[in-house]
């Protein structure tokens, strides 16, 4: 789905107002990636564009728009634009959706990140999401039996990039999501420690993760980034 | 043999990976492969099956044994996270790690969802510690579906409708714990009765397409199990999808205060299954699944009874017909929820679009129905969409069928006219309240649909009608409360019961039901910050469940502001 040289010469076959302005979207694109052609990148967690092979779920909710005329608010990673559609990504019902998901998800991660760049306090940050105003779950014990990779579930958000990853770009087939509801969490095999379970090492999860909760063993968080600090020149 | 052969294959496989040095992380060890290919019989090994399959383990083995979760993934060749992370999804199955945590023999169920708790399933629960000897164990439970029983426990699969300590005691004494009994229309009674010759009709060209879908859109039918969609123009829109079809029908009621659907498959399953053979017919579908609640373990048997009863001498050539069973999960009455968990994958609600009708059961183009919907085709086709329609009251079309539970003096199932309003349905039904009850507020569509304060007993009820008041009717389960009760225990309880039914797919409904039901813990509620985390809950949830969940408590704000100030 990133962008090729290819596809540069592709015709923009749809056009839809996004926050105001006229665009053009290519006819198998999302509302996000139109967006970022255009210069806007709406605030996004569980979708991770710049990574091969991982396909957008829309389960984070950070990346929500208003379209005008239907109900709910979509994701604009999954919703494509038709044409004459009006989407808003700024306006106040939109935002206060993003700042909503932003601020529940940073009540149940601890005040101290895993990464120096957790994406999660990065779109806090930019959309001046303030302290939590909810208490935070009981923080999960952290799973540090593998070797390369240290498990942090008190920093995950859900978002499933991991079991992306491991299943459908690495093909291991090892993370999973267990259980449900405010009991739901990432985990291995079994829901067995990483260290016993089939985990090959292989890293993909670790590059997946937007929050240091699966990092690299043994170095200091303030080493780590987690995207590698992809994106940042656009979204600064 | 052919199971055998498979599962050594799939070792194999795994083994060649890792030759170097010891295989990493668990290996199926051959006892658990015979134990699991014993329980698992001649079940055909597809990853449809995997709930199915979890099912004859569990059954068998009285819970999941990890060992035996390894075996069953070697078995469907799966890896054991696919395996586990739908085993662990649903509340039925038992998971143990070692044995030393296997459950005790005997479960009694307690429900403490709206109904039952306002009529004392905590006392219930409370008076019941330590009574019923160390091979039994109590777990609380969200609605199983008996709300004018209330309050109920179910003793292993047995109900124990109305239930004290002393009858809980007795039935576990009694070792009372098959499903009851049921006597509905049989078979041959129901053919007795002209039974399947409107289905007839339709196939030998008595009937055509176009008499019977215009039919169904006369008759103003909507869709029963809450979302309300016309059920003609469903037929419609999935008769000219391009590619094969397939029926899915919801039997998952789950909705507390819910009951109706279970009323009507213990009186008259035939008349419901006519209504899913037309509706196949119409849309030219040749598969038909049924998915039923595993609450409902009465209903399992006479349907499997009775389906066999039709497949062994049918009026006519029938479609495939396959019975599939929940396992305790409220969410899987979601459409696309319940889809995924025909697929035998966790029920978690799909992102839309593509909509169901479209892409739905293994991708085909789906139509998928409340089990009461279908209950009504036999009687509309025969006389006549006007018949349905004209039974409004209020200005409103057709009929709805109430399950009426709380403080009234007759609680049940009652169909009556659509467009009643809830002062007519307890005078007129529910032989008015209960001694000592004053009519203090009410919910008119289950835990999801909101709470009206008796001020709003005057409302005409029916799809559409109760929007600008912030409720809807939803699956028109009406629990009355009385000025003994409290709207906001009552909400809170709902909330309670999201938080424990969500699927945990997205953040405003995986974190907003538990920090709301938290938030409503509190003396005085953070009526500001109540708002906000209801609006992105209404606004950015996935699904139903998340989007109505915070109904009843912005309901408390509004209608019982006193309570909560």
């Amino acid at each position: 789905m990133a962008a090729q040289p290819q596809d540069v010469q592709r015709a923009e076959t749809v056009r839809f107002t996004l926050d105001g302005q006229q665009v053009g979207a290519y006819s198998d694109e999302t509302i996000w990636e139109a967006a970022r052609r255009h210069g806007v990148v709406i605030p996004h967690l569980c979708y991770k564009p710049d990574q091969v092979g991982l396909r957008p779920v829309g389960n984070c909710r950070v990346c929500m728009c208003e379209i005008e005329g239907e109900r709910q608010l979509q994701p604009s990673c999954w919703r494509k634009p038709s044409e004459g559609m009006k989407v808003s990504s700024r306006n106040e019902r939109a935002v206060h959706a993003q700042k909503m998901v932003l601020e529940l998800l940073e009540a149940d991660v601890p005040d101290e990140s895993y990464v120096a760049d957790s994406r999660l306090d990065h779109w806090a940050r930019q959309l001046a999401v303030g302290k939590p105003r909810f208490s935070r779950r009981e923080e999960p014990q952290p799973d540090l039996s593998h070797p390369a990779i240290a498990v942090n579930l008190g920093a995950c958000i859900q978002c499933t990039l991991c079991v992306r990853a491991c299943r459908e770009v690495q093909g291991n087939d090892v993370i999973g999501y267990a259980l449900r509801g405010g009991d739901s969490h990432i985990m291995f095999d079994m829901d067995d420690p990483m260290g016993e379970s089939t985990c090959v090492g292989c890293g993909e999860c670790v590059a997946a993760c937007p929050t240091g909760a699966l990092s690299i063993a043994g170095v200091d968080p303030q080493q780590q980034w987690a995207w590698q600090g992809q994106e940042s020149e656009v979204e600064e | 043999m052919s199971a055998a052969s498979d599962a050594v294959g799939a070792d194999s496989v795994r083994h060649r990976k890792r030759k170097r040095g010891q295989p990493k992380g668990r290996q199926a060890d051959p006892a658990s492969l015979a134990a699991v290919q014993e329980a698992l019989g001649d079940m055909p090994r597809r990853r449809d099956m995997l709930l199915e399959g979890l099912h004859r383990i569990n059954d068998r083995h009285g819970c999941l044994r990890v060992e035996h979760l390894t075996a069953f993934a070697d078995e469907l060749r799966l890896s054991m996270t696919e395996v586990y992370e739908v085993a662990s999804f649903y509340h039925h199955f038992d998971i143990v790690r070692d044995l030393s945590t296997q459950p005790p023999a005997l479960t009694v169920r307690v429900c403490d969802s709206v109904t039952c708790a306002m009529c004392g399933a905590d006392e219930l629960v409370e008076s019941l510690q330590g009574k019923l000897g160390a091979g039994v164990r109590i777990q609380r439970v969200p609605c199983v579906g008996r709300c004018a029983d209330a309050p109920v426990a179910i003793c292993g699969q047995k109900p124990i409708p109305a239930a004290t300590m002393e009858r809980v005691v007795d039935a576990v004494t009694a070792h009372d714990v098959v499903p009851e009994t049921l006597t509905p229309v049989a078979y041959a009674e129901y053919r007795r009765g002209g039974g399947y010759k409107t289905w007839v009709e339709c196939l030998t060209g008595t009937r055509d397409r176009e008499s019977v879908i215009k039919a169904m859109e006369d008759s103003s039918l909507r869709g029963l199990g809450g979302a309300g969609f016309p059920t003609g123009r469903k037929w419609r829109l999935v008769g000219k999808e391009p590619g094969l079809r397939v029926v899915a029908i919801n039997i998952d009621e789950g909705e507390p205060g819910t009951f109706k659907d279970r009323y009507f498959l213990e009186r008259d399953p035939h008349r419901f299954l006519e209504g899913v053979l037309i509706s196949a017919w119409a849309i030219d579908s040749h598969e038909v699944y049924l998915y039923l609640r595993d609450e409902y373990a009465a209903c399992r048997l006479l349907l499997e009874r009775e389906i066999a009863a039709l497949q062994a001498d049918p009026p006519a050539p029938l479609p495939a017909i396959y019975l599939r069973r929940g396992a305790g999960a409220y969410i899987a009455g979601e459409e696309s929820a319940m889809i995924e968990s025909i697929e035998g994958k966790r029920a978690m609600p799909r992102l839309r679009p593509p909509y169901v009708a479209q892409n739905g059961l293994f991708g085909l183009a789906t139509l998928e129905h409340n089990m009461e919907t279908m209950h009504w085709v036999r009687d509309i086709l025969q006389k006549g969409g006007a018949w349905f329609a004209s039974q409004g009251r209020h200005e409103r079309k057709g009929s709805r069928t109430f399950s009426v539970s709380g403080r009234v003096k007759r609680p049940g199932v009652y169909v009556a006219a659509a467009g009643i309003t809830l002062r007519e349905l307890i005078d007129e039904y529910c032989g008015g309240m209960q001694d000592g009850h004053e009519l203090y507020g009410y919910f008119p569509g289950g835990a999801s649909g909101g709470i009206l304060p008796a001020s709003k007993a005057d409302i005409p009820l029916d799809f559409d009608t109760l929007q600008p008041y912030g409720c809807f009717i939803g699956s028109a389960a009406i629990i009355v409360f009385s000025q003994h009760d409290e709207a906001r225990d009552l909400a809170r309880n709902a909330m309670r019961f999201f938080a424990h039914e969500s699927c945990g797919q997205c953040t405003p409904c995986r974190v907003g039901t538990v920090k709301a039901t938290e938030l409503m813990g509190a003396e005085h509620w953070d009526q500001a910050l109540m708002e906000d985390l209801s609006q992105v809950m209404v606004d950015a949830s996935i699904c139903g469940l998340g989007q109505a969940a915070p109904n009843a408590m912005n309901c408390v704000i509004k209608y019982f502001p006193d309570e909560v100030a």
